[in-house]
């Protein structure tokens, strides 16, 4: 006869099997396998994400399921389980875990210690200590009970675990959870390789930044291959592992929507297609994290709303923020709509415990419960190549299955069981549902009505006779514990205390005189269906505001289009030979200028009445560090390996500001911490437009040179004066060495490459350094130098140095001495680009003068006038107009300063610049005169497009501020539901970039 | 040409005048609202004898100087400077505007004031003819002072001495919700902490000069003149909720006169500002929006909307030292976004005499006031047009020369003697 169970009986089976044997362990005692035959009879199984079968039997033995099905046989000696009524899922997957692994401590450096350049870390590993692909996740790996417990409680039966330490990572491995020895709950040793942009608890300096990370991250790429096609020219550890690793699913952890991206670049370059993990903020740009082609992995860390009731407060809570709390829920559905695969995480979450209210959270917001199962299930199985093993419930695979009282969705659905590996873990116990209407007799007191209500897990309690009175109610298994007050006036308690049998209540209890009594309570009816809607929550139908972009405050939800444009009768400044033209009128077509002249008229076009106004080309910023994630990779003498065109962030809300200030262009430059910086980013100021669409299309490289007081560390702690250079005769060297060795890398490649094939398999390949081959492009002409400068001595010597190693400095940026030598920078054929009243804030200042730019404009310099400022770039036309008051420059060549000479500095002057029929559509309506105080840009076109207009702002600004205000009552009305909230943030640059080393206002002073 | 001695970078302080002058023909800028066309500006003794139509003057006896179609301005004052204190940012040697401790009220800025500095010279060329040197740092920074910029040494400086004392209102690190760093929770206790402090100092120094007090306190008697109303209390504070927190908290304690400095949030707070009579110094109207979803323009436009809002407010300009000679220009910049320019000027003329508590004697072109006075050939708001021609303190005729205008003239004669060929520009006027 077989023993039949029910799983309200909740008995244990304990130890029933395991995949995985201990072959080879001796043991104490003697042996004691068991088969672990259970079979789970009469349940509604889900064996996949999309495969139901009702009143079907699960059979496992030795940790796997041995068959599924309607019509399994049950096998003799089986343990028989009756799951009437209940579901059984496969165990959910979480491929993003740090389960079982040491916690990784980030490296702080105190800004009084002194840089670590090179690596402290003992042995034959890389030079960096942020690249540690050497790292298997499996060797640090321990079976940890708790952590184990609180996985299994939301469902989850395997997990892969990532050692989330550095920027190559190693291999992550994937386990089960069920307590068991390691050697036991392993599946795959080695199951995926990880990867990312932080430096986790590498101490050493470099990278401090999010571009130098992606640098040296290339750089490893290159390293590895050239270390694996030229064995033994240096023995590597790392760079052996990180070529081993890169056989297995790579797993980048970008953790926000532009990582993810600049993550797939990466990828793309080397070809590598990463499963990304994401921030949850995927929806705000879904059809650039599409077209990245990656599988993701999600988490499900939806914000808290803000605490917004103090309106000052509730000032600092950013638009961005209140949105992204509206809309984060919807995230999964999102990336449904879009066909993007994704799996869930538990990774982010605060609480763990909010994993399962989340994910129906999501479901609420439009996610499908199918979809929602596959990203728990048979997509993280499949990316980690472990489908064999879990991810669904059929023959062979493991028994890691979880038991639910209903839909596992559903929100009053309780997890009772999680199988991990045959292995039993009750989740639940599962209450019994006493809810009803009973009829109650205390000893010889009359009857009254028992009323029980609520929910199983939390009975509420009415004693309903002479007066009602409520009371409490305690279950636990079949015993049961009430207690009420006797009468409504009386603060003296009835106390029952009984048991469950054949629906009724009976058993002993004590009256306030301390009468020991008998009760009984007869099961009368059962709860009506209304009494337990009341109890469940209402619903409320979910109202999203409008997808913006960027997001941002002053995104829209849809972007200025492209339009032809005729303005009328304004003054024109055309920068060109025929000067400032008076009552004239152009017209913007297809993104261009297409014609300047009187009376014109043009069909179809929008008409701008220009009375009065004033119209200029954009102003073009040629020293700009806005819509950066990160300015310095300060860390090393030379870093021309790094890009600004990797770290763009197209939501600085002062790209919009510039735009109201006329802006159209931007140089983007590294910062100034040392000799060589990193390579620049021309923009356009397309506000709306995603980081690849925002570059100026076709335009020449441009890098970041430095000299004086920020590269030799003179205004840094003492701790830092050790790295070389110190001096104005350090600095010198430093650019002689780096372009002696660009040379010899140059020739060591051309003579590889003018070897015959059996002569390169001999002497194998130069190994790519991505630093050297971007010096190569200086010294060949196809990339350009802005020098940030001060003294006339260090000017003097870079033009020597150029001229000796046969390079030309393009731009001698900021060039406050230029004045003092601007005859050699003439005869060098360098440009200055300066400020145009700034002196005086450190010493290599002290003469600076506001006539700089006039003597350099008049001895033949092509001189501009720039910001380095994000405020004062909002009013560089103004800037411009002072080397007219200290210099006696004439109005157009001050105007030009901003405009057409930037652009010819940036190599751009071809279709920027000036106001000439076939340019780029990059104009702006000034109200007043463009050199005056008193001017305002009306309106901004970027090729064509009014990306600023001041009637539109207005318009914005009110549409703005209902939306917060539809925000904050919604934030109230969650606060007053019982939602948690948090505090308003601090600034919103602390909170972007609290994280990043580089964001200390000593490195941001280094800008300039 | 310029006249540049080469070794006097840092001109010689002007005599004292010695006979009367009129200024003839301008347009006079009165400093409190008024326009008179076509006007003429009497001083002698350094005193302000005649403001008027030219027609009323009386010509005999003065030196006149023809400014047809000129603008005359009362002298420009930017208060919460640290002009003479702060030479070189960057070098430790040169600052004198930053005492140690919390709490300096008995610090007094102008004694280290350096009449010496060479980029004074470079402010008054611009209109800027006195600032209020005020110190920093802590929670009390010690008293300022209005000092004019052409004097041997900071005795001969001084318009008022010791008018105020500086309070830095301790910052709110709100952060209710979310777990907060090590670090912002001991900040948070610092504030906390410098509060009840900065209560007590108060609290006894209220009582001071009632008590007989056997030991000299220079902290408490420093800060008497608080609480008889003889001395300010300049609160700097930024944040709304900390302009009322600190206005309040000053007031509770008894202090007179509050002008509240900074006040990137006044705006917000206005209706507070107006009911408890605060006059502001706003700092930063070159400054971006201090939150994201704020109006782009908002700094710009906050001194027009001040205005609106009935609240007294001067300008300061506070993002360099050197750049104080830009604050003509936030003044136009607040013109642009919808300020009167009779309005801005007296934004930094005279309201911010009366805010300083010297308006009796400088701010404003009126009989009997300090010929403190600053011609320029246009609108002296406007770059395109600011062109200091004659600038006059104390009646006393200022050398408008100064170190850069010395270099500019050094290497354009360079260019000049070596290569005719491309001669540079013109020299300035």
């Amino acid at each position: 006869m077989r023993k039949i169970l029910t799983i309200a009986a909740c008995l244990a089976l304990g130890a029933a099997g395991s995949a995985m044997a201990q072959e080879t362990f001796p043991r104490n005692g003697v042996y004691d396998e068991r088969t672990g035959l259970v079979a789970l009879t009469n349940a509604t199984i889900h064996t996949d994400y999309k495969t139901k079968i009702e009143n079907a039997t699960l059979l496992i033995r030795n940790g796997k399921v041995e068959a599924v099905g309607t019509k399994v046989q049950v096998p003799a000696g089986a343990i028989v389980v009756d799951a009437k009524g209940k579901h059984i899922y496969p165990g959910l997957v979480d491929m993003f875990t740090s389960y079982g692994l040491p916690e990784v401590q980030p490296a702080r450096r105190n800004w009084t210690a002194p840089p670590q350049e090179e690596s402290t870390k003992q042995g034959a590993y890389n030079w960096n200590q942020a690249i540690r692909p050497e790292t298997n996740a499996v060797e640090l790996f321990k079976v940890d009970k708790k952590q184990a417990e609180e996985l299994r409680k939301l469902g989850f039966g395997t997990v892969l675990a990532v050692h989330r330490d550095g920027i190559a990572r190693g291999t992550a491995t994937l386990v089960t959870l069920a307590d068991k020895r390691e050697n036991e709950v392993i599946l795959l040793d080695k199951a995926a390789a990880a990867l990312s942009f932080e430096k986790g608890s590498s101490p050493q300096d470099y990278p401090n930044s999010l571009m130098g990370s992606i640098a040296l991250l290339r750089q490893t790429y290159l390293d590895a291959q050239w270390n694996n096609m030229n064995p033994g020219r240096e023995q590597n550890i790392s760079l052996a592992a990180f070529t081993g690793a890169n056989n297995y699913p790579q797993i980048f952890e970008a953790n926000s929507k532009l990582n993810m991206l600049r993550a797939d670049k990466v990828g793309d370059e080397f070809r590598k297609q990463y499963i990304i993990k994401g921030g949850g903020d995927e929806y705000q740009m879904i059809k650039e994290i599409k077209a990245t082609n990656a599988p993701i992995i999600v988490p499900l860390n939806f914000p808290e709303a803000y605490n917004v009731e103090d309106p000052y407060d509730a000032r600092r809570v950013p638009l961005d923020a209140m949105k992204h709390w509206e809309m984060a829920p919807s995230n999964p559905a999102a990336l449904q709509k879009a066909g993007i695969p994704f799996a869930f995480t538990t990774a982010d979450l605060k609480d763990k415990k909010d994993f399962l209210p989340n994910l129906r959270k999501a479901i609420e917001y439009g996610l499908s419960e199918e979809e929602a199962l596959k990203a728990l299930t048979a997509t993280p199985a499949q990316l980690l190549k472990a489908d064999k093993h879990v991810g669904s419930l059929d023959k062979g695979k493991l028994a890691n299955f979880i038991i639910t009282s209903g839909n596992l969705f559903a929100e009053d659905n309780v997890i009772l069981e999680n199988w991990v590996q045959g292995n039993q873990y009750k989740i639940t116990e599962v209450p019994a549902d006493y809810r009803g209407i009973y009829t109650l007799k205390i000893g010889q007191q009359p009857e009254r009505k028992l009323q029980i209500a609520g929910t199983p897990e939390k009975p509420e309690l009415k004693v309903i006779g002479q007066d009602t009175v409520t009371g409490k109610i305690t279950v636990s298994g079949n015993l049961v514990t009430l207690s009420f007050n006797k009468d409504k006036k009386s603060k003296e308690a009835i106390r029952l205390s009984g048991w469950y049998a054949d629906k009724n209540l009976q058993g002993e209890g004590q009256l306030p005189d301390a009468t020991l009594v008998k009760w009984n309570a007869k099961f009368s009816e059962a709860m009506t269906e209304k009494a337990k809607k009341d109890a469940a929550k209402e619903k409320q139908a979910i109202e999203l505001g409008n997808m913006i972009y960027p997001f941002q405050a002053f995104g829209q939800a849809e972007l200025p289009k492209q339009e032809t444009v005729l303005i009328k009768n304004a003054t024109v400044w055309t920068n060109e030979k025929e000067g400032v033209l008076q009552n004239t009128d152009m017209v913007l077509k297809n993104g261009k200028i297409a014609k300047v002249g009187k009376n014109l008229t043009e069909s179809g076009a929008r008409v701008i009445d220009g009375t009065g106004k004033h119209v200029t080309a954009g102003i073009i910023d040629e020293h700009s560090h806005i819509a950066l994630q990160g300015v310095n990779e300060g860390t090393q003498a030379v870093t021309a390996e790094v890009r600004m065109m990797d770290v763009l962030n197209h939501e600085d809300p002062n790209i919009y500001r510039q735009l109201a200030g006329g802006v159209t262009t931007s140089q983007l430059l590294h910062g100034s911490a040392n000799p060589i910086g990193g390579q620049s980013a021309l923009i356009k100021l397309r506000w709306g437009k995603s980081p690849d669409e925002l570059f100026v299309e076709n335009a020449d490289g441009f890098i970041k040179f430095a000299l004086g007081e920020n590269v030799k560390h003179s205004n840094r702690a003492p701790a830092h004066n050790v790295r070389f250079p110190q001096t104005r005769m350090g600095v010198e060297q430093v650019y002689v060495d780096a372009f002696q060795r660009a040379k010899e890398y140059e020739q060591a490649w051309k003579n590889y490459n003018k070897m015959s094939k059996k002569q390169k398999a001999a002497a194998g390949e130069p190994r790519r350094d991505i630093e050297l081959e971007t010096l190569v492009e200086i010294l060949n002409g196809k990339r350009h130098i802005t020098c940030h400068s001060y003294v006339q001595s260090e000017i003097n010597m870079m033009i020597k140095v150029a001229d000796q190693m046969g390079f030309k400095v393009n731009t001698f940026t900021h060039i406050l001495e230029g004045y003092k030598v601007a005859d050699k920078m003439r005869d060098h054929g360098a440009g200055g680009s300066t400020f145009a009243d700034w002196w005086a804030y450190k010493m290599e200042v002290k003469d600076a003068i506001p006539q700089n730019a006039g003597i350099m404009h008049h001895l033949g310099v092509t001189t501009a006038i720039n910001s380095d400022d994000a405020e004062m770039a909002r009013r560089l036309n103004q800037e411009a107009a002072k080397s007219v008051k200290y210099a006696g420059v004439s109005e157009e060549d001050a105007l030009k300063m901003v405009t057409l000479n930037p652009a010819k500095l940036l190599h751009l002057d071809d279709r920027m610049g000036s106001i000439k029929v076939g340019k780029d559509a990059d104009v702006v309506l000034w109200n007043n005169h463009p050199l005056s105080i008193y001017a305002r840009a009306e309106k901004t076109f970027v090729d064509g497009i009014a990306y600023y207009d001041l009637e539109r702002d207005t318009q914005m600004r009110t549409e703005l501020e209902k939306e917060r205000m539809r925000l904050v009552q919604k934030m109230l009305q969650a606060k007053t539901t019982g939602a948690r909230t948090q505090g308003p943030p601090m600034r919103r640059a602390s909170v972007v970039h609290c994280e990043d080393v580089e964001h200390h206002a000593e490195e941001d002073y280094m800008a300039y | 040409m310029l006249s540049v001695p080469a070794f006097a970078q840092v001109p010689v302080p002007a005599a004292k005048q010695s006979k009367p002058v009129l200024l003839t023909g301008a347009t006079l800028h009165v400093g409190n609202g008024k326009v008179v066309e076509n006007a003429a500006v009497g001083f002698d003794n350094g005193k302000i004898t005649y403001a008027g139509p030219l027609s009323g003057a009386n010509r005999n006896g003065h030196e006149v100087i023809d400014v047809a179609g000129q603008h005359i301005y009362p002298g420009l004052i930017q208060p919460n400077s640290q002009l003479g204190l702060n030479e070189i940012e960057s070098v430790r040697a040169t600052l004198d505007m930053r005492e140690v401790g919390q709490f300096n009220p008995n610090v007094r800025a102008v004694v280290a004031y350096n009449t010496d500095s060479d980029i004074a010279p470079t402010i008054r060329a611009n209109g800027v003819l006195m600032t209020q040197v005020t110190p920093v740092g802590g929670t009390i920074s010690g008293s300022s002072s209005v000092v004019q910029l052409d004097a041997w040494n900071w005795e001969d400086a001084i318009v008022k001495a010791d008018i105020g004392i500086h309070l830095s209102w301790p910052n709110m690190i709100i952060n209710t919700g979310m777990a907060p760093n090590p670090r912002m929770a001991s900040m948070g206790q610092n504030r906390e902490q410098a509060i009840v402090e900065l209560g007590q100092l108060l609290r006894d120094a209220s009582v001071y000069k009632q008590a007989k007090n056997e030991r000299e306190n220079l902290k408490l008697s420093s800060l008497t003149g608080l609480f008889d109303g003889s001395k300010k209390l300049y609160l700097h504070a930024n944040y709304g909720k900390e302009i009322i927190e600190g206005v309040n908290f000053v007031k509770q304690h008894g202090v007179k006169d509050i002008v509240v400095v900074g006040a990137r949030d006044a705006v917000a707070v206005a209706d507070f500002l107006k009911a408890n009579n605060i006059a502001v110094i706003y700092s930063g109207v070159h400054a971006l929006p201090s939150r994201s979803d704020e109006d782009v323009d908002m700094p710009y436009k906050t001194p027009f909307l001040l205005q609106q809002a009935g609240i007294p407010f001067a300008l300061d300009y506070d993002l360099s030292t050197h750049g104080i000679r830009n604050l003509p220009f936030i003044a136009g910049t607040a013109v642009a976004h919808g300020l009167d320019k009779e309005q801005a000027l007296a934004a930094i003329t005279l309201n911010t005499a009366k805010i300083l508590g010297v308006d009796q004697q400088v701010g404003s072109v009126e009989v009997g006031k300090d010929a403190t006075i600053v011609v320029s050939a246009g609108d002296i708001l406007d770059m395109r047009t600011n062109n200091v021609t004659h600038a006059f303190i104390q009646g006393r005729k200022i050398d408008l020369n100064d170190k850069q205008k010395y270099l500019y003239e050094k290497f354009n004669g360079k260019y000049r003697t070596e290569q005719p060929a491309t001669a540079g520009p013109k020299a300035q006027k």
